[in-house]
C-alpha cells in the first residue's frame, strides 16, 4: 500500500539523518580544544595515573577507531558514559527527559487549547474588535522574549502575589499520578500543575501567538476558497461549513507546524529551564557544554535528532491521512 | 397553465470596494416561469454570476444587495411565515429581500441550488464526495424533521460536535440513510460503480465525473429552481454535451427549473427557452429564444451572434465586437448607455441611459436599446472618434448633447475638453 511505502521511505530517510548527526557531533567533539582528562582527574599531576584514564576512556586510539567504537556502542543503546558526574549517558537522559516532555507538552497544549480558538474568532469576526483584539495579541506574544517573560512572571505572579512556586519542578507527572490512582491523593497533582504554570506559559506565549496567527491567517485563505461558497450554497449550517470544512483544512498545514515546534521543545527549553531552574534536557546540556562533559552533549544531541526525526514521521503520517491528495503522490 | 415561479425586479448588488462603488448589478429584472429554462448571456464580468449568487443569496461582503425585489412563488412557504413577516408576502409570493437571513438560509437546498464552473475547486479536497454529497441530504432531512420555526435552532453545530463526530461514528453529523441516500443520487447522475465512488476523493475523479457529483449534490434537496453558472465551461466538448443532455433529463423527470449562466450561446440555443442577455450589469435584451436570436435589435445582441462561428454557412469572417468590457465603477460608469461606446449604431440618443422598450416578436421581448422605438437614423450618428481619449465618458453629462444640432459637428467631437477648460469662458 502506498502508505507503508511512505512510511518506511521516510523510517530510511531518518536513520541516514541521524547517522549524520551523529557524525557531526563527533567531527565538532574531535575539534574542540580541553582535554577531557583534565575534567576527571582534575589537577592529578601523576603522568601514569593521566596516561591510565586515557586509556581507559579510549582516547589514546587513533580517531576513526574511536568513531568507530562509538557507532557500535550506539547500535547496542549505549551512549557511554559521563566525564565527571560519574554515570551512565544513558541514565542522565532518562532522568531529565521526563522534565523536558512534561514541559513541552504542557506548552503545546497551552498554545492549543488558547490559539485555535483565538484564531478561528479571529478569522470570522475580521476586522471587528475581537479580531483586533487577538491579533495584537498575537504580536505582543510574538514579540516577548521568553527570559524577560519569565523573569517577569517570577517576579509579579509567583513573588508579589505569590500563588505559584518561583521554581523548580516539584514532583514528577508519573509520580503524582501513580499517588493519585494508588492512594487516590489529588495534592500531588496540584503541586505538579502549581510548578509547571508560569513554566508553561513563558514557552508556550510565543507559540499560542504563532499558532494564532496561522490559524486566523490559514482559516481567512480558506474561507475565500470556491467550495466553501459551494457548501454554503447547499444549505448546510454556518457553524457546519466552518468547522467541519474550513477549520479542518486549515489544521492540516498547522499540525505541520505544531510537530516541528513540539520536536524542538523535545531539545530541552533551554532558556526557560534555565529561567525556572527546571530539571530538563536543556539546563543538562548548557551545564555538559560548559564543563567539557562531550559524552552527555553528545548523547543529547543524538537524542534530540531522534525526537525530531521520529516526530516528523508522525507528523507526516497524520498529514497523510488528514489530507488524502498526499499518499497519491 | 405556466406559472411564474421567480420575478426579479430591479435588482441591484453593489460592492463596496477600496476603489469606489462597483456597480455588478444594477436594475434587472427577470420573469422565470416553471419548469423553464432561463438562459442568462454575456461576457465575463457583465453581473451574470452576480445576478445568480444574488438569488440563492451567496453574495458576500464586501458585496451587498442594495435594492430590488426577488419574489418567490411557493404557496406553502407564503402559508407559514406570512403571520410573522406580512410585508414580504404578496399571496402566495414571497419577496426573498425581505425575509430574515436564517429563514432565507433554509431555503438553500431544498428550493434553491446552484452548480458551479469549476467542480474541481467547488469540493473539499479532504472530505470524500459521498459524504459532502451526504450532508446535503442530511441537513434537508433534518430540517424536515423539525417545523420552521425552530429550525434555525436544532441547526447548532459547534466545535464539540466537530470533535466528538470525528472520534465516535455515532456523532457524526451524516447518517447512515443519509449516505445510502448520496449513492442512489450518484447513481441518478450517471456515476458508474457509485458505492465506490461515493468514498473516493474529488481528486480521483475526472472533471466531468465530477460535475456530474455537483449536480447530484444540488439535487439533495429536490430543489424548485437549479442555478447553474457556467456548468460545462471547464470541461471538454464532449463532456459538456453529456452534462447537457443529463441537465434536459433531470429537468424533464424532476421539474425542475433551471437558471444557466453561460457566455455561450450554442449552450443557450441548445438548452432554454427563455433568454436575457447582459452587458454591464443590465439585461439589455430578453424574450424568448426566437426573439433573441431571430428578432434581436440590440447592437450587442447582434454582435454576441456574429462572433459565433456559422459552421454551417462558413465563408465570412468573424465579426468580433470591439472594445472591451466596460468598468463597472460607479464614478465611471455616466449617465449613457453603457455600449454606446462600443457600439456601431451609436446616435446622439445613447448619451442618455435608455429605458426598456417593448421590441416586435413575442410579448416577452423587451430591449434596453432606442433602436427599438426609433431606428437608426444616419444623421444623428455618434462620429467614430466620438469616445476616443476618453477613458471616463461619465465628464459627458454636462454636454447636453440634446439640444444640439448637425451644425455643432465640431463642439461634439471634444467633449472632455469642454468639461475641463473652464478657464476660458
Amino acid at each position: 500500500m502506498a502508505f507503508g511505502k511512505f512510511l518506511i521511505r521516510r523510517l530510511l530517510q531518518g536513520v541516514f539523518v541521524i547517522w549524520g548527526v551523529v557524525t557531526i557531533t563527533f567531527a565538532l567533539r574531535a575539534l574542540s580544544p580541553g582535554d577531557p582528562v583534565n575534567l576527571i582527574a582534575g589537577q592529578v599531576p601523576d603522568q601514569s595515573t593521566r596516561d591510565q584514564i586515557r586509556q581507559d576512556l579510549g582516547l589514546d586510539q587513533p580517531m576513526y577507531v574511536q568513531y568507530f567504537d562509538y557507532l557500535g556502542n550506539l547500535l547496542t543503546g549505549n551512549l557511554g558514559y559521563s566525564y565527571n558526574q560519574r554515570r551512565a549517558v544513558n541514565d542522565i537522559i532518562a532522568q531529565h527527559f521526563a522534565a523536558t516532555v512534561e514541559l513541552a507538552v504542557a506548552a503545546t497544549i497551552v498554545a492549543v487549547v488558547i490559539a485555535i480558538p483565538l484564531g478561528v474568532v479571529s478569522a470570522t469576526r475580521r476586522d471587528q474588535p475581537a479580531d483586533y483584539a487577538a491579533t495584537f495579541g498575537s504580536l505582543v506574544g510574538i514579540s516577548t522574549p521568553n527570559f524577560w517573560l519569565g523573569i517577569m512572571l517570577i517576579l509579579i505572579v509567583a513573588m508579589q502575589v505569590g500563588v505559584f512556586p518561583t521554581s523548580g519542578r516539584g514532583i514528577a507527572f508519573h509520580e503524582a499520578m501513580y499517588n493519585l490512582f494508588r492512594y487516590g491523593y489529588v495534592l500531588d497533582l496540584l503541586s505538579w500543575l502549581s510548578y509547571i504554570t508560569l513554566p508553561a506559559i513563558t514557552l508556550g506565549t510565543y507559540f499560542t501567538a504563532l499558532i494564532t496567527r496561522l490559524t486566523r491567517s490559514g482559516m481567512i485563505d480558506e474561507l475565500g476558497k470556491p467550495y466553501v461558497t459551494a457548501t454554503e450554497a447547499k444549505g448546510l449550517p454556518r457553524t457546519l461549513v466552518r468547522y467541519k470544512h474550513v477549520l479542518r483544512n486549515t489544521l492540516i498545514p498547522i499540525i505541520t507546524v505544531l510537530g516541528l515546534q513540539l520536536g524542538t521543545l523535545m531539545g530541552g527549553a533551554v532558556i526557560t529551564e534555565e529561567v525556572f531552574n527546571w530539571p530538563g534536557l536543556g539546563q543538562m546540556f548548557i551545564t555538559s557544554l560548559r564543563n567539557g562533559d562531550w559524552p552527555v552533549v553528545q548523547g543529547i544531541v543524538l537524542f534530540i535528532a531522534v525526537a525530531f526525526v521520529v516526530i516528523n514521521i508522525l507528523v507526516d503520517a497524520l498529514y497523510a491521512r488528514l489530507n488524502p491528495q498526499v499518499t497519491d503522490e | 397553465m405556466t406559472e411564474e415561479i421567480l420575478r426579479v425586479e430591479e435588482l441591484k448588488t453593489r460592492f463596496f470596494t477600496d476603489e469606489g462603488q462597483v456597480n455588478a448589478v444594477d436594475g434587472v429584472d427577470l420573469s422565470i416561469d416553471r419548469g423553464d429554462t432561463y438562459g442568462i448571456v454575456g461576457e465575463s464580468g457583465s453581473g451574470k454570476s452576480v445576478t445568480a449568487r444574488s438569488i440563492i443569496d451567496l453574495i458576500e461582503p464586501p458585496g451587498e444587495i442594495t435594492d430590488g425585489e426577488i419574489w418567490y412563488r411557493e404557496p406553502d412557504l407564503a402559508a407559514a411565515i406570512g403571520d410573522d413577516y406580512p410585508d414580504a408576502i404578496d399571496g402566495d409570493r414571497i419577496d426573498l429581500l425581505r425575509i430574515p437571513p436564517s429563514v432565507r438560509r433554509s431555503l438553500r437546498g431544498s428550493n434553491f441550488s446552484m452548480i458551479f464552473q469549476d467542480p474541481q475547486s467547488s469540493f473539499n479536497p479532504t472530505i470524500t464526495v459521498g459524504e459532502q454529497i451526504a450532508e446535503a441530504v442530511e441537513v434537508q432531512r433534518r430540517a424536515s424533521a423539525n417545523p420552521r420555526s425552530t429550525r434555525a435552532r436544532s441547526e447548532q453545530y459547534t466545535l464539540t460536535s466537530m470533535i466528538l463526530g470525528s472520534m465516535f461514528s455515532s456523532r457524526r453529523y451524516v447518517s447512515p440513510e443519509s449516505r445510502e441516500r448520496a449513492i442512489e443520487l450518484l447513481e441518478l447522475v450517471g456515476i458508474p460503480d457509485p458505492i465506490e465512488r461515493a468514498d473516493q476523493y474529488p481528486h480521483e475523479y475526472s472533471g466531468g465525473m465530477l460535475q456530474r457529483a455537483m449536480i447530484a449534490q444540488a439535487l439533495a434537496g429536490e430543489p424548485d429552481v437549479l442555478i447553474a453558472d457556467e456548468p460545462t465551461t471547464a470541461l471538454d466538448v464532449t463532456i459538456q454535451a453529456q452534462i447537457l443532455d443529463l441537465l434536459d433529463e433531470l429537468q424533464a423527470e424532476m421539474g425542475m427549473t433551471i437558471l444557466l449562466i453561460t457566455h455561450n450561446l450554442g449552450v443557450v440555443a441548445r438548452m432554454c427557452n427563455r433568454v436575457g442577455v447582459m452587458y454591464a450589469g443590465e439585461i439589455v435584451e430578453r424574450g424568448t429564444l426566437e426573439d433573441v436570436f431571430d428578432d434581436y435589435v440590440h447592437p450587442y445582441t447582434a454582435g454576441l451572434l456574429g462572433s459565433v462561428p456559422d459552421m454551417e454557412g462558413g465563408g465570412g469572417r468573424l465579426q468580433p465586437i470591439s472594445g472591451n468590457v466596460p468598468s463597472l465603477l460607479d464614478h465611471e460608469m455616466g449617465d449613457r448607455c453603457h455600449f454606446a461606446d462600443r457600439c456601431p449604431k451609436a446616435m446622439e440618443d445613447c448619451l442618455n441611459h435608455p429605458p426598456e422598450y417593448p421590441a416586435s416578436g413575442s410579448d416577452h421581448h423587451a430591449v434596453r436599446c432606442v433602436l427599438a422605438e426609433t431606428g437608426y437614423n444616419d444623421g444623428r450618428a455618434l462620429p467614430d472618434d466620438y469616445f476616443d481619449g476618453t477613458d471616463r465618458p461619465a465628464g459627458d453629462k454636462h454636454v447636453g448633447p440634446d439640444d444640439r444640432d448637425e451644425d455643432s459637428d465640431d463642439e461634439r467631437q471634444h467633449p472632455p475638453a469642454e468639461t475641463t477648460g473652464g478657464e476660458h469662458q
